[in-house]
């Protein structure tokens, strides 16, 4: 039985991302690079493969930019890559039926993936997927092996940290893993330049892909933030609290 | 326009974010319905204003959490023109099944929804707004404290469904949280203290604050050299770790040249020092002049005031 | 996710659209082990005095020993990839990229050319997956500039050999499983492989360096010691052998110096773009920015040279000369620049917060090593005048 990954490509997380007019910059991004939970979705698929599993299919939607992702990911050891080749931005429900259907293709009841890209930072395509292929679904993961026959997670559930056992066909969204990431070698790198990048267009996986039901209308650089503000004295320690709620949201 | 608000629980109780996600609805003038998973916290949830019906959805999967199942036995129930939940990884994951059980489309982690429907949220962790129009029906998913809760002044009528589906993920044990500390360069939220903290025991306040909050704890390099209980890895700065929290409290820290290459680009900056004229002060958004000793206690107590609410 | 921020190369002339998708990952894979693994360390690492083992692993794991050779395990890469390589590693410190270039271009190279099939097969894949370190005896205490006349000789005895003298100043003898060694047979220079442990063999570490801390340097010594007749390299003799060596290792070092001039470049820009003094950063001042844009000129010819360097070893166009002139440039340019930067960081550039000063005490060596700046001005001398004048003697 083979694993499928689902993998983005995203600007790098240390490259500089700029709006301009209304759209972010891509030609401004530095770097693009395999989105980071993805990344410990990949290395967990790697040693699933490692404990029996016949082989890793690497998948990914996007434009062409994106199949770099895939070669990346043959060099640390996918065996199979697909593309599933668009170049309009889809609503979530479109990429979810382009990822279902690839998927179902390669037959994978094992389906790993991030649990959100790190640019839309939305994290609606593995549930999503799981219900559409009506597959169980455990979400934010940080671990996945193979314990006599069942699959065993470690999941940040609603309460708390557990373990749990679950029968595939299942889909899994990772979290950070525990696990250090494997590093490519030359071997890999030069395997990965054999391996073959199947492109596949929505119309060959049988999806008519309608009309998106989201519309960007703009990007934008977040609004500045209000001048520094200095209190005195430990009294205005209750405002600063309730600015940081109200005011800067982020606690 | 039908508005389908999935409830967010906190153990048993309601939590807050679901009249906050009632007061998004209500500045869009829709027609309001509860769903309570499990029927966790229902009658708060009917208190809520603004809100015509609570439907309780109750069967067995609702034992434990299994997004799969969950929302199976939601989807009937969610046949709304929009159906809103909070962007906890929770809440996203049954946005996501029950928009693919309807083939509807769904928009995460909204910090505002107006009519139309358009829909802001951050995205590229918040380097950008992303602002769209959406179709419906559709699914959103709110991140938590954007909108005013609703007030609990309500008194919607309360039903009883049941609805259940097949489990298929079992719990095989809860697992102890890695006793670990947060590393700064992963933290979200950093609490540093400087040489100002005066003893390295002192720290034990930082991590009070921290375990509130979930942050981690981060020291200057004044701090880390003076001290040998506080290690390198804490340290923020130009030779230290470069971090971009979303929020960063630095206790004690003068804000030198150095220390700031560490960690000015953070999304948000609280200072506490006793010196007025400390330069830390020239980057922080919110500065409080007093010192550790006073301070800290009282963020301690305002902040648990804040999140047990 | 959050990591430190991304370490900008600077490619002024966009090098990087030239390379190859396998270039640049392999590029991408050595920096990423160099920004995670030598940076945090290397300090500790000068402070100590030692290459850490667990480098030398995790190089042998990622397959670049030897880079550009093929077969026996090799990894069969461009030229530009090893130079890139070489730049990588280099941009955390010169010790680390010596490391490799000595087992790649000295170690590896004079086996897989010159070597037996028996040779070949039995030493390569131990060495390129770093399980094996090797090193290149050549130098000795009174033969630098004009190995010629060197004085370590093996006598044929029948059935083995015997080798008697001294090598000194070899990068990696202390810590090597075997060492490449150029002494006379006959009057005739030939290369021998001379293993650890083999009786009469031992390699003391030279200590008190204030250049290349994290590299290990030794003398070799050879007291009657007695290697197999089979450890003879079959296929060269004569001066040739060890200056082909050092025509890859050279070119490399092209490469290399590239790396530890753009991160002098690197930190005197940050520090003068945060440094105030006058009530403005440095950087706004004329005279630091004169400094900053010679830097980048420097660097950016640099680059190209190096760059051209390796499309001629890939397409074998190449002549020795043109080597001379990529390491003398490239590393005379680096020197400067680190020497410059280190200047900008004032009185910080002193301290090993900054990568600056150990570069530029990292980079002496490299001036010397691998043929001294003039050794290379004399080889570009005879070049154009068809006069050599390395010695008075016709
Ligand atoms: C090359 C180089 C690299 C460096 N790298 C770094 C780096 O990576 N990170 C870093 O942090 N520094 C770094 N530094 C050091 C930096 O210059 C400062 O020395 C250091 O940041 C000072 O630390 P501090 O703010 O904790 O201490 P101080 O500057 O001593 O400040 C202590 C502060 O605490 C306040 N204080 C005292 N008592 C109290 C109290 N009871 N309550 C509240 N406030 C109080 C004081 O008003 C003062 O502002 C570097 C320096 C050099 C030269
Ligand atoms: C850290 C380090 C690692 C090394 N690793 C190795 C190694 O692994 N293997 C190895 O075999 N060797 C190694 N070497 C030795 C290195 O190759 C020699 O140091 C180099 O060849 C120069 O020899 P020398 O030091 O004896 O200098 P000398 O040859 O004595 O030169 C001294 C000075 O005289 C100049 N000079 C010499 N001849 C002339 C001339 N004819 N005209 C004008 N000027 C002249 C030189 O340019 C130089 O400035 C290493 C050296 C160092 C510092």
């Amino acid at each position: 039985m083979g694993v499928a990954v689902l993998i983005k490509q995203v600007p790098d997380t240390t490259s500089k991302v700029s709006v301009a007019g209304d759209r972010v910059d891509e030609s401004s991004v530095s770097k693009w690079s395999i989105s980071p939970y993805d990344e410990y979705a990949l290395e967990c698929a790697m040693r699933l493969k490692e404990s029996g599993y016949s082989e890793v299919v690497a998948i990914t939607c996007g434009p062409q930019r994106s199949s770099k992702a895939l070669t990346e990911a043959a060099a640390v050891g996918a065996d199979s890559l697909i593309h599933v080749h668009v170049e309009d931005s889809l609503d979530s429900i479109q990429v979810q039926t382009l990822l279902s259907a690839a998927i179902k293709r390669t037959g994978s009841e094992i389906v790993l993936c991030g649990k959100q890209a790190a640019d839309t930072n939305s994290g609606s395509t593995g549930p999503g997927i799981a219900s559409i292929l009506d597959y169980s679904c455990v979400g934010v993961v940080s671990e996945v092996s193979v314990d006599d026959g069942v699959l065993v997670a470690t999941r940040q559930g609603p309460s708390g940290l557990e373990e749990i056992e679950v029968s595939a066909p299942c889909l899994f969204t990772f979290d950070k893993g525990e696990s250090e990431l494997r590093r490519p070698n030359v071997r890999g790198i030069m395997m990965a330049k054999k391996k073959t990048v199947e492109a596949l267009t929505p119309g060959d996986l049988g999806v008519d892909l309608g009309e998106s039901a989201v519309i960007v209308n703009s990007h934008s650089s977040p609004p500045d933030k209000p001048p520094g503000q200095k209190f005195e004295g430990v009294s205005s320690i209750a405002t600063v609290v309730q600015k940081l709620r109200d005011e800067a949201n982020v606690i | 326009m039908e508005v389908i608000v999935i409830s967010e629980s906190n153990g048993d109780l309601l939590h807050p974010v679901t009249a906050q996600l009632v007061g998004a609805s209500s500045s869009l003038g829709g027609n309001i319905t509860i769903l309570c998973p499990g029927g966790k916290g229902l009658s708060e949830a009917a208190e809520i204003s603004g809100v015509s019906k609570v439907i309780s959805v109750e069967g067995d999967c609702f034992q434990s959490y299994d997004s799969n199942a969950w929302s199976k036995a939601l989807a009937p129930h969610a046949e709304g023109d929009l159906v809103l939940t909070s962007s906890s990884s929770t809440g996203r994951e049954l946005a996501s099944s029950i928009a693919a059980i309807r083939g509807i489309p769904v928009l995460q982690d909204a910090t505002n929804i107006s009519e139309g429907i358009v829909v802001s949220r951050p995205i590229y962790s918040g380097k950008v707004i992303e602002t769209s129009s959406v179709k419906i029906p559709c699914v959103i998913t709110l991140r938590a404290n954007s909108y005013e809760a609703s007030e609990s002044s309500g008194k919607a009528e309360i039903s009883t469904v049941n609805q259940t589906a097949d489990v298929t993920i079992s719990i095989r044990k809860a697992l102890e949280r890695a006793g670990e500390k947060i590393d700064v360069s992963e933290a979200d939220i950093i609490i540093s203290g400087g040489r100002g903290m005066g003893e390295p025991s002192n720290f034990s306040n930082l991590e009070e604050v921290a375990d509130l909050l979930g942050a981690a704890v981060g020291a200057s390099r004044a701090a880390v050299d003076t001290w040998d209980e506080i290690p390198h890895s804490m340290q923020v700065g130009q030779t230290g770790k470069t971090v971009t929290p979303s929020l960063y409290i630095a206790v004690g820290i003068s804000g030198a040249i150095q220390h700031l290459a560490g960690m000015r680009t953070s999304k948000y900056i609280v200072a506490i020092n006793k010196d007025p004229e400390a330069p830390i002060f020239g980057v922080a958004d919110y500065g409080v002049v007093a010192t550790w000793e006073e301070a800290l206690p009282a963020l301690k107590n305002e902040l648990s005031a804040l999140l047990s609410n | 996710m959050m990591r430190n921020m991304a370490y900008e190369a600077l490619d002024f002339y966009d090098i990087d659209s030239m390379l190859s998708e396998e270039e640049r990952m392999v590029r991408d894979m050595v920096r990423d082990w160099v920004e995670d693994r030598v940076i945090p360390n290397i300090e500790e690492a000068c402070r100590d005095g030692v290459f850490p083992d667990d480098w030398r692993k995790e190089i042998g794991e990622m397959g670049i020993l030897g880079a550009p050779l093929k077969g026996y395990g090799c990894p069969g890469l461009s030229y530009i990839a090893y130079g890139l390589i070489c730049q990588e590693l280099e941009r955390g410190d010169s010790g680390v990229r010596s490391f490799a270039s000595v087992q790649g271009s000295l170690a590896m190279y004079p086996i897989h050319d010159f070597g037996s099939e028996e040779q070949k097969e039995y030493y390569l894949p131990k060495m390129a997956s770093g399980e094996w370190v090797g090193c290149f005896g050549l130098t000795e205490p009174d033969y630098g500039s004009n190995p010629g006349d060197m004085i370590t000789r093996a006598e044929d005895k029948g059935d083995h050999f015997l080798l008697n003298g001294a090598k000194m100043w070899i990068t990696n003898g202390t810590i090597a499983d075997l060492a490449v060694v150029w002494a006379k047979l006959d009057g005739e220079i030939k290369g021998f492989i001379v293993e650890k442990g083999d009786e009469g063999f031992s390699a003391p570490e030279m200590k008190g360096k204030h250049s290349l801390k994290a590299s290990v340097t030794s003398e070799l010594v050879f007291q009657d010691c007695k290697i197999p007749k089979n450890r003879i390299l079959p296929d060269v003799k004569g001066l040739r052998g060890p200056f082909s060596c050092l025509n890859n290792a050279r070119y490399g070092i092209s490469w290399g110096a590239v790396g530890a001039a753009q991160s002098c470049f690197n930190s005197a820009k940050e520090y003068s773009l945060s440094r105030i003094q006058f009530g403005h950063p440095i950087a706004s001042f004329q005279l630091i920015q004169n400094k900053l844009s010679w830097m980048l000129r420097e660097i950016t010819k640099g680059q190209l040279l190096a760059y051209h360097m390796g499309k001629k070893k890939d397409d074998g166009t190449w002549i020795p000369e043109q080597i001379s002139l990529a390491k003398m440039n490239n590393v005379d340019m680096a020197l400067e620049i680190a020497r410059m930067s280190r200047d900008i960081h004032g009185a910080n550039g002193i301290l090993d917060e900054y990568p600056v000063m150990r570069h530029m005490a990292n980079l002496e060596s490299v001036k010397t090593y691998e043929g001294t700046h003039d050794i290379h001005n004399l080889i570009l001398g005879r070049h154009i005048t068809g006069i050599q004048s390395f010695t008075r003697e016709p």
